[in-house]
């Protein structure tokens, strides 16, 4: 297994170079430049000159190519235009555990509700429920995004004032905190970081149980441990939990929306998957056996109903950039996406390639993560991979 | 649950003694039809009656369709959705399984009657060992539950019965060659020490020496077991291999059983003589082989009288109109036929 992620980290590099490459040859080839956008003309020329030369601008495009992408893997992506003289990495440093937060709940919710209720729907085939519930399912998935959020929010914020119009926290409240945003943001990160262990920790000491019963006590044992060891974290922090709460606010509507957004397509694949998988021999075999319906359902077809989901999940990994770059600026949520959209617009070119940059690297990393786990879910290709 | 297992254990303490008389399994008048969408039935099983004495095997042998499977499907009710028993009893050890509601049938499923299905190859469940799901089956019907030792102990006795190296047990169905994936099917329907097996085209897919193989396999655990055994296949030649019972199926309908030697010998109804005309033999004269002419009758509309009238070669007004009952020519040997005496001694097609 460690040779195999020891092989696809090095895959992992040498294709990002190629994007970042691109990437930046891509920003390169559209019109204007620092000159055109951010430099006054009203400055002489050699002082300009000098500028260009101190940014390392004056080159020629490939000795620029070259020292950017040797940079980026030294961690120095170059100084915004826009926000002189932060460097880039800074402002993308601010941004990035937002839109991960964002998209993590989103993903985790999204593909869990369209799993279960995909499950569910082939196996009590036929009826009102079923019919409905897909149907459904489909007009959200083709629904036209933006519009949906836009909708949302004129639901839930304006009309029926449930939750805030758009941003990640509310200016007023934060007036003279003591805390910045980010402290908070990353406080609230880790307690879930620390959750989330827990409920893995109860997931894989369930899986090595030999028990019925024990394997249920180890789940529910990690599901309580991770909400009291949550509980706790914040019961600890009495000052800055009601500017945590403030966060938590602001992002249930984004994840609601990005949810069911994403869930519809889920649930349709892992429903056409399942109605798939009941038809093979040994979902026969396994009502010949005697196992009880809810354990064929969960343990025989779904299992292997997982597999093609899990791919549909690479497959669906390019919403993490064109869906960001959306909710991000429906919801004037300040992540990665609504960065790059403005650095874009703005033509701050260092900012815009930083950005894109570091969402082809969470896109990789959410790569070999499902790699790992397509691993260890199916037995078949675990046996390629030279274990 | 405890009760029918406590039933069991002194069925076959006394299996040689006061119980040896009362078949295993007793079918009586079976009648199942599928019915279409949009109205319609297709007869797939008509009248069938046969009996099974304890710790003997039996062969339903026929052409794709005569329902064979289907009989199959209704003895553990699983039969597809469609399948409806109009007519008839299943008697298990005395207990009729078409009475049983689902949850009865589900718990007898395995420990009453295991089934070694068609096509092992798909059998096993990809993402699980194989001994993980034979061990399911003793998680679900052993009583109390085998712990993890016992259940592994189990294993590899049943690994080592069909031949099987018991270092296998931790691997995934897709590291098994099909013979072995078949074996270990086998070895699976004996998890429960089921009352019956049926072997449902058990070595169809398999090459013909691996085929042989499996047979042995087989015909060794049924004997040292004692099991009773319901064999199906289309190919008569592993019917008359490894079963002391045979039933041929046409359309549906028993139309001939009897004890497999005997009905090879002496072939009563023209059917079962006409498919053992068409098969070669490696020991018999040589002859030139006649084939079967014609197709086996739509079951959504079949022809009255006898259904295989419209092939016989003896079919007479009688045969078009009634239906021939099932009746002894010798004891212990029946057909379906008006003309029991009209089959020749000998097989057609002409000696070479």
């Amino acid at each position: 297994m460690l040779k195999f992620i020891a092989k696809r980290l090095v895959q992992m590099a040498f294709l990002f170079f190629l994007f970042l490459s691109l990437v930046f040859f891509l920003l390169q080839a559209q019109p204007g430049d620092i000159t055109s956008q951010f430099l006054d003309p009203t400055i002489p020329a050699e002082v300009q000159a000098l500028l260009l030369e101190r940014l390392g601008l004056d080159g020629s495009i490939w000795s620029q190519w070259w020292a950017y992408v040797t940079n980026f893997f030294t961690g120095n992506l170059g100084v915004s235009f826009s926000q002189y003289p932060k460097e880039v990495i800074d402002v993308i440093a601010e941004r990035i555990p937002r839109t991960l937060f964002l998209f993590t709940f989103a993903t985790i919710f999204a593909y869990g509700l369209g799993f279960v209720l995909g499950k569910r729907l082939a196996w009590r085939r036929g009826g009102f429920g079923e019919a409905s519930i897909t149907v459904s399912g489909v007009l959200l998935y083709t629904i036209f995004y933006p519009w949906f959020a836009i909708l949302m929010i004129l639901l839930f914020s304006s009309s029926l004032g449930w939750f805030p119009i758009s941003g990640f926290l509310t200016p007023e409240f934060w007036r003279g905190a003591p805390f910045t945003g980010n402290e908070v943001f990353g406080q609230l990160l880790l307690s879930f970081t620390i959750s989330a262990a827990f409920i893995i920790g109860g997931l894989i000491l369930a899986s090595r149980s030999e028990e019925r019963p024990q394997q249920r006590m180890f789940r529910r044992a990690g599901y309580i441990v991770a909400a009291l060891a949550f509980v706790l974290f914040w019961a600890l922090r009495t000052e800055m939990r009601p500017f945590a709460v403030d966060i938590i606010h602001h992002t249930v509507l984004p994840v609601i929306t990005l949810t069911l957004i994403a869930f519809a397509g889920t649930m349709l694949l892992t429903r056409s998957s399942m109605l798939e998988t009941l038809k093979e021999d040994y979902i026969l075999t396994a009502r010949a056996k005697g196992v009880p319906d809810k354990d064929i359902r969960d343990h025989h077809a779904a299992r292997n109903a997982l597999l093609p989901v899990v791919t549909s999940f690479i497959l669906g990994l390019a919403f993490i950039i064109g869906g960001g770059v959306v909710t991000e600026t429906v919801f004037g949520w300040p992540g990665i996406g609504s960065l790059l959209l403005q650095a874009t617009v703005i033509e701050d070119v260092p900012l815009a390639t930083g950005a894109l940059g570091f969402i082809g690297i969470l896109a990789l990393m959410a790569h070999l993560l499902v790699d790992i786990l397509y691993s260890v879910l199916d037995p078949r290709v675990r046996v390629q991979t030279g274990n | 649950m405890t009760d029918t297992r406590m039933d069991t254990a002194e069925g076959r303490l006394g299996d040689s003694n006061s119980h040896a008389e009362a078949p295993i399994l007793e079918v009586n008048n079976l009648v199942m039809n599928y019915e279409l969408k949009g109205g319609g039935m297709v007869s797939a099983v008509e009248g069938v009656n046969f009996n099974l004495p304890r710790g003997s095997s039996m062969g339903l042998v026929g052409e794709s369709g005569c329902g064979k499977t289907s009989i199959a499907l209704t003895l553990i009710q699983l039969a597809a959705g469609n399948a409806r028993v109009l007519d008839g009893e299943v008697l298990l050890d005395g207990i009729d399984l078409l009475k049983l509601d689902e949850e009865e049938m589900r718990q007898r499923r395995w420990t009453d009657v295991s089934m070694v299905f068609q096509g092992a190859m798909n059998s096993w469940n990809p993402v699980y060992t194989v001994g993980e799901q034979i061990r399911e089956t003793m998680d679900i019907h052993w009583d109390p539950k085998p712990t993890a030792a016992e259940a592994r102990a189990k294993t590899e006795e049943l690994f080592n019965l069909v031949g099987i190296n018991p270092e296998m047990i931790d691997r995934y169905p897709h590291e098994f060659s099909g013979g072995m994936k078949q074996r270990a099917v086998i070895a699976m329907a004996l998890a429960c020490d089921p009352k019956l097996i049926i072997a449902d085209e058990p070595t169809t897919a398999l090459d013909v020496i691996v085929q042989e193989q499996i047979l042995e396999e087989l015909k060794k655990i049924q004997h040292e077991l004692g099991m009773s055994i319901i064999y199906i296949s289309h190919d008569i030649a592993v019917i008359a291999e490894i079963t002391d019972l045979i039933g041929v199926m046409y359309a549906g309908k028993l139309v001939e059983q009897g004890p497999t030697a005997e009905v090879f010998k002496r072939p009563r109804h023209p059917y079962t003589w006409l498919i053992l005309s068409s098969t070669p033999s490696i020991t018999g004269d040589r002859r030139q082989l006649a084939p079967l002419k014609g197709e086996p009758p739509n079951l959504l509309d079949p022809p009255p009288g006898c259904r295989f009238h419209p092939r016989c070669p003896y079919a007479t007004e009688k045969c078009m109109q009634e239906e021939p009952p099932l009746a002894e020519v010798e004891p212990g040997h029946s057909i379906a036929c008006w003309h029991p005496e009209s089959v020749p001694v000998t097989l057609a097609g002409s000696t070479e």
